[in-house]
């Protein structure tokens, strides 16, 4: 039955997870459904799909922001959708996030030194001047000369340095997890190249753990170890990195990688074609599989039973009756 | 040749700031003939929005427009035209479709009114005329259900029907020149696909000729004939599109090539990004823009500003242009 058993020596343990939000009258957003992916440590999942497929909800579900409406997250043997309070806030130390935009996500009244060191002041860790040190030592190794800068304003600072401020402060009290929503979409590409590049050197010499959430499947391929692709709250596919770009097997992963448009003139353009018309609604998602009502592939098998994960290879899961298994 | 469409010459745009002068456009000369694309690539603040918004006369009015700058659209200079005069060009002659289709159309008007108005104000057509005009140009763009969607307001429609309706409405008057600005940076990659496929067939059926900017080196590589690539308000590199790909001579543009995440890349590989950050355009580094980031880069590079020049169609502005063994 659980496709994703077989893995051991699991860090971060996603299982079930859902999330909805209530509307008015009785009415709810199904953002997440069942989601179920374990990271070992030291790997990246990346989590990919287009908008509104959940991915986001995903990613603050497991940092608790807000908690999930069912399903459970582990973090290293310990149950983060059970903590409340003083034991929340505590376990927090160990998992931190950066968001997608680099300048509103930090506060332009505060100096870079406050920004940085807030995480230690809510922890309560350190002197001001242990603080000080500790947020030089930071920002030094997130490629901020930390001389010039400990003492000015986001707003002096480019979009690229100021998520190198971002990730300074998710990573100063050295959190096992890292979940980056969208980290590097609102930079340039040759910026992006810089971020993702320190992003890699930090995982590798921190021993990290990412969850790493982008619109971007270049971009997911080159940070990530494995990749989950999700549509409108579903899982459709996961598998090791290169596996699921050179062996799709879901027809919505497939579509969605014959869409990006690579820099290459001579690339083959013709993405794979989709039953004409729009996304469905998360509130009124259609029954069995959601994607059917865009799948070329769908059967009247597809509207009546939610397909159930299977694991076509070791560590390849996928979620769809009419797999495309040569 | 082809009919030339366009010509731009030496065109120059610069704001008003507390800090200075900052010169956003800085001598862009180009022509484009009818149905050929061009396609013009740039990061944040290299001027490409602001040469289209040149172009188009759309400028605010603390723009300042270099004394020799001219834009000929079929002949017709743009540059000396009263507001008047630009009114009655923009939609039959040349037309935009921007970035984010929730702010380009107006929200309390039914999308059937926003499109009937362009053909009543420049086509003279009756109401009547210019609705059933109106569906038909709804269904030329693919929009599902004209005839219902043609009475609904911009906030019932997704992203991506948006922008088919801004596209409708950009072609009303069939304009010889359309400007795609970032037109689908806003959508998701596989609604991004079907735009970019939309306005290629609407430039063909049409004969059009269009300029698409965007910041993707991916979007220009498979839709357009040429290519210019934009740095710090100057148009650095141009060339068809296989030539600009397959024998790139400007630096900046095999760096911004090197530094691009692709799907064909193993997991991991380490980016070769640019260091540092573009240039203050207030106060510009001597000589060429890009030298402070080149890593060809001499003192020779800082000396005077590299023209644009280059055998036949393929054009640099670079003293040290890369690949000089190959033949061009």
């Amino acid at each position: 039955m659980n496709a994703h058993s077989g893995e051991i020596d699991t860090f971060l343990s996603i299982d079930n997870l859902t999330v909805e939000y209530p509307l008015g009258g009785g009415k709810r957003v199904y953002a997440v459904t069942n989601f179920t992916a374990h990271v070992k440590r030291g790997e990246t999942l990346g989590l990919v799909g287009e908008s509104g497929c959940g991915k986001s909800s995903a990613a603050r579900a497991v940092m608790q922001l807000p908690r999930p409406t069912g399903g459970k997250v582990t973090l290293d043997g310990q149950e983060l959708t059970g903590l409340r309070g003083k034991a929340l806030q505590a376990a927090r130390r160990r998992f931190q996030m950066i968001f997608q935009d680099p300048i509103a996500s930090l506060n332009p009244r505060q100096t870079i030194r406050d920004i940085v060191a807030a995480p230690l002041e809510i922890a309560g860790i350190g002197t001001r001047e242990e603080q000080t040190r500790r947020v030089a030592e930071m920002l030094d190794l997130v490629g901020i000369n930390s001389e010039q800068a400990l003492e000015r304003r986001p707003h002096e600072f480019s979009g690229g340095q100021c998520q190198r401020i971002s990730i300074a402060r998710a990573l100063i009290l050295e959190p096992d997890l890292l979940v980056c929503d969208e980290a590097v979409s609102a930079l340039d590409v040759s910026v992006q190249a810089q971020v993702l590049n320190l992003l890699e050197k930090l995982k590798t010499e921190l021993g990290l753990t990412m969850l790493f959430i982008s619109h971007d499947l270049a971009v997911v391929k080159h940070v990530s170890d494995r990749v989950a692709v999700m549509y409108l709250g579903k899982l459709c596919e996961l598998a090791d990195a290169e596996t699921i770009y050179r062996h799709p097997v879901h027809p919505y992963t497939r579509t969605l990688l014959s869409a990006v448009p690579e820099p290459d003139p001579d690339a083959d353009r013709a993405v794979m074609e989709l039953i004409p018309g729009e996304l469905p609604s998360p509130v009124n998602p259609p029954s069995g599989c959601r994607f059917r009502t865009r799948c070329p592939y769908a059967t009247e098998l597809c509207a009546r039973e939610v397909p159930q994960e299977r694991e076509i290879a070791k560590g390849h899961i996928v979620a769809c009756h009419h797999p495309l298994i040569n | 040749m082809g009919e030339i469409i366009l010509d731009v010459q030496n065109q120059r745009t610069a704001f008003a700031t507390g800090r200075g002068l900052l010169q956003a456009v800085e001598g862009v000369s180009f022509t484009l003939e009818r149905g050929k694309t061009l396609g013009v690539v740039g990061e944040s603040g290299s001027g490409k929005s602001v040469l289209s918004r040149s172009i188009m006369r759309l400028l605010p009015g603390t723009a300042i427009t270099g004394p020799g700058s001219r834009v000929l659209l079929n002949g017709k200079d743009l540059t000396g035209m009263t507001e008047h005069e630009l009114r009655r060009l923009r939609g039959p002659e040349v037309a935009i479709v921007f970035q984010d289709p929730m702010t380009s159309l107006n929200p309390v008007l039914t999308i059937g009114k926003q499109i009937a108005e362009v053909l009543v104000f420049h086509m003279g057509m009756s109401k009547r005329a210019a609705r059933a005009k109106s569906i038909e140009l709804l269904r030329a763009v693919g929009l599902p259900q004209p005839d219902v969607r043609v009475d609904q307001y911009p906030h019932q429609l997704s992203g991506g029907m948006r922008q088919r309706v801004a596209i409708a409405i950009a072609i009303a008057c069939e304009p010889d020149l359309l400007i795609a600005d970032e037109p689908t940076t806003a959508l998701d990659v596989t609604v991004q696909a079907e735009i970019l496929d939309l306005l290629g067939r609407m430039v063909r059926e049409r004969n059009m000729a269009m300029i698409l900017i965007t910041h993707d080196m991916g979007v220009v590589a498979g839709r357009c004939d040429d290519v210019a690539v934009m740095y710090a308000g100057r148009i650095v590199e141009k060339a068809p599109v296989r030539e600009l790909f397959g024998n790139t001579r400007m630096p900046y543009t095999a760096a911004l090539l090197a530094s691009i995440p692709r799907v064909t890349d193993p997991p991991h590989r380490k980016l070769d990004a640019i260091e540092g950050r573009p240039p203050d355009l207030i106060n510009p580094p001597p000589g060429c823009p890009f030298a402070p980031r080149c890593r060809f880069a001499s003192a020779e590079c800082q000396q005077q500003v590299p023209a644009l020049e280059g055998q036949g169609a393929h054009q640099y502005a670079c003293i040290k242009p890369l690949n000089t063994g190959v033949a061009a």
